[in-house]
């Protein structure tokens, strides 16, 4: 019986040090190979990076011929690392080299894999690899079962760039049980303008959802040749088109158009009229001033705010229409106006001028605060005569302040 | 040619290295820093032609070490380029009125790079 248990115990320690020391040896194997590879590295990087440099055509020179197994892996990482820090002749060149050294081809072989890990990595490191040839391959992965190999496939179409990339993301724009439209259309706004043609060619044929991600692509990107594109899309019967489509043209920011947004401030919708607030404003129109000043008497709190921020954002001219409005019969509007003021910096600007001597700018300062006090946001007031530095201004303030709002 | 030493100052050694790479490459010397206090150590110790600043580094990011260049009197007209992937208006507008010569947004054209150093360090030898 002991003699059992002696050699029970013999055996689980015997495993455990067998054990402990493949452990162990894996462990210093795999630093071993880190240590060879860092080491590999700094020899090859130089290499690499002087040939993507000059204007020797065939890396395998610099490279002194074909290389080993072992250094093509850190060859490879080598050039992903450093294709995706650059942009013009150096990319080009390490898109070349890694089509030279038959990388391109791994990955498209690793496209047809059974392991999903496998194709969505090999397509990740195609949209690195840069090389157009493969924009094909990655179209037909846009269909694959698995939403991860699809995702990266369509990231490395959008690194790809380019018409026959952007029509096929597009298209997935039509399919939000397969994608997430957001993604997709960001990376069709990382594409630039090069995706804006395709986008708005494909707008009649998508689904709403895809439509309105069409706008926020424009919209993003900014391109001034779609401005009169957008005037029509301006005037689409559906509000979510036409707010968006104001938003946009705000973003874009052409001056031609502010003639059509000021129309839209009359539109009998609200998202619309709050949209084409915020472009005007955007835009900085001061001919805009009246439409906007009507509309902080808006039904609507964000048309209210829009418009207000609009006259904030536009400037001297729209802070004096703002001034204005803190007298307005509207109390809504009376708020807005205040509020604005007081982000602009001009309730604390204009405090400044109640310490000037006899002057027409006190007196002015002095009943432009008298009716900041009437609308009773005296919130800032208070503050300001408590510590603005001019013991003049703090003292104006507190007489011009009700008692309770004082203390 | 020789003499001219550059400071590349990123945290990212992958872009570091190719910057520093691109400049030996077209006859500069280059130092490297990995963060903003390192970059200040060696300003402070080198005879430097220039800097190619990183703007989001840890401890000191490039905003800080070119407020502190731009305060050092020893060093205020030091050229510093920014090298950011901060492409935004603001970003940009406030790296210039910083008191950088250049802004570059990354990922770079390494040519164009190469040329914006040689037009300030031209017109700092123009100056001197």
């Amino acid at each position: 019986m002991q003699q059992i248990l002696v050699w029970i115990i013999f055996s689980i320690s015997g495993v455990f040090l067998t054990l402990t020391v493949l452990i162990v040896a894996n462990k210093a194997w795999r630093e071993t190979q880190a240590a060879k590879r860092a080491r590999r590295r700094r020899e090859l990087e130089p290499k690499i990076l002087t040939w993507a440099h000059g204007d020797e055509k065939t890396v395998r020179r610099a490279l002194d011929g074909h290389p080993s197994s072992s250094d093509r892996a850190v060859i490879e990482q080598i050039l992903l690392d450093h294709i995706q820090r650059v942009r013009g002749i150096e990319r080009e060149r390490m898109s070349r080299a890694m089509e030279q050294l038959g990388f391109v081809d791994t990955y498209l072989e690793g496209l047809e894999s059974r392991r999903w890990w496998r194709r969505a990595k090999s397509a990740e490191k195609l949209g690195l690899a840069a090389s157009k040839r493969v924009v094909p391959s990655l179209s037909r992965v846009l269909d694959d079962e698995m939403p991860e190999v699809r995702l990266r496939a369509a990231k490395a179409l959008g690194q790809l760039g380019g018409v026959a990339s952007a029509r096929k993301l597009v298209r997935a724009l039509n399919e939000p049980n397969r994608w997430s439209t957001i993604r997709v259309a960001d990376i069709l706004i990382g594409m630039g303008h090069k995706s804006i043609d395709v986008v708005i060619e494909a707008f009649a044929g998508l689904t709403r959802e895809g439509q309105l991600a069409v706008l926020d692509i424009v919209g993003r990107v900014r391109p001034l040749s779609a401005t009169p594109w957008l005037i029509e899309r301006a005037k689409d019967e559906s509000t979510d088109i036409r707010a968006r489509a104001c938003h946009a043209l705000g973003s874009i920011g052409d001056p031609n158009v502010s003639d059509e947004l000021i129309a839209a401030m009359d539109d009998d919708e609200w998202p619309v009229r709050a949209m084409a607030a915020k472009a005007l404003g955007r835009m900085r129109v001061v001919k805009a001033i009246p439409n906007l000043a009507r509309a902080l008497r808006d039904q609507q709190w964000w048309v209210r705010h829009n418009a207000a921020r609009a006259l904030r954002d536009i400037g001297p001219r729209g802070l004096e229409a703002l001034e204005k409005l803190v007298a307005d019969g509207d109390a809504f509007a009376r708020e807005q106006a205040v509020l604005m003021l007081e982000e602009a910096g001009h309730v604390d600007e204009r405090a400044g001028e109640l310490a000037q001597e006899g002057s027409a700018a006190r007196k002015s300062a002095k009943l432009f605060f008298e009716s900041i006090v009437a609308t009773g946001a005296t919130g800032r007031l208070r503050v300001l005569s408590r510590e603005h530095p001019v013991e003049e201004v703090r003292r104006e303030l507190l007489a011009l302040l009700p008692e309770e709002a004082a203390s | 040619m020789a003499s001219t030493q550059i400071l590349v100052v990123d945290d990212d050694a992958v872009t570091a290295r190719f910057i520093a790479s691109l400049l030996r490459e077209h006859g500069y010397d280059v130092l490297i820093a990995e963060d903003g206090v390192h970059a200040l150590e060696l300003v402070d110790r080198h005879e430097l032609a220039m800097i190619v600043c990183d703007l989001v580094m840890p401890y000191r990011d490039g905003y800080s070490v070119l407020r502190a260049i731009r305060q050092n009197p020893k060093f205020h007209d030091l050229p510093v380029l920014l090298l950011s992937m901060r492409d935004r208006e603001e970003d940009i507008v406030k790296g210039l009125e910083e008191g950088a010569d250049d802004y570059v947004i990354k990922p770079f054209n390494a040519r164009e790079l190469l040329a914006r150093i040689r037009k300030i360090l031209n017109r700092k030898r123009k100056v001197s």
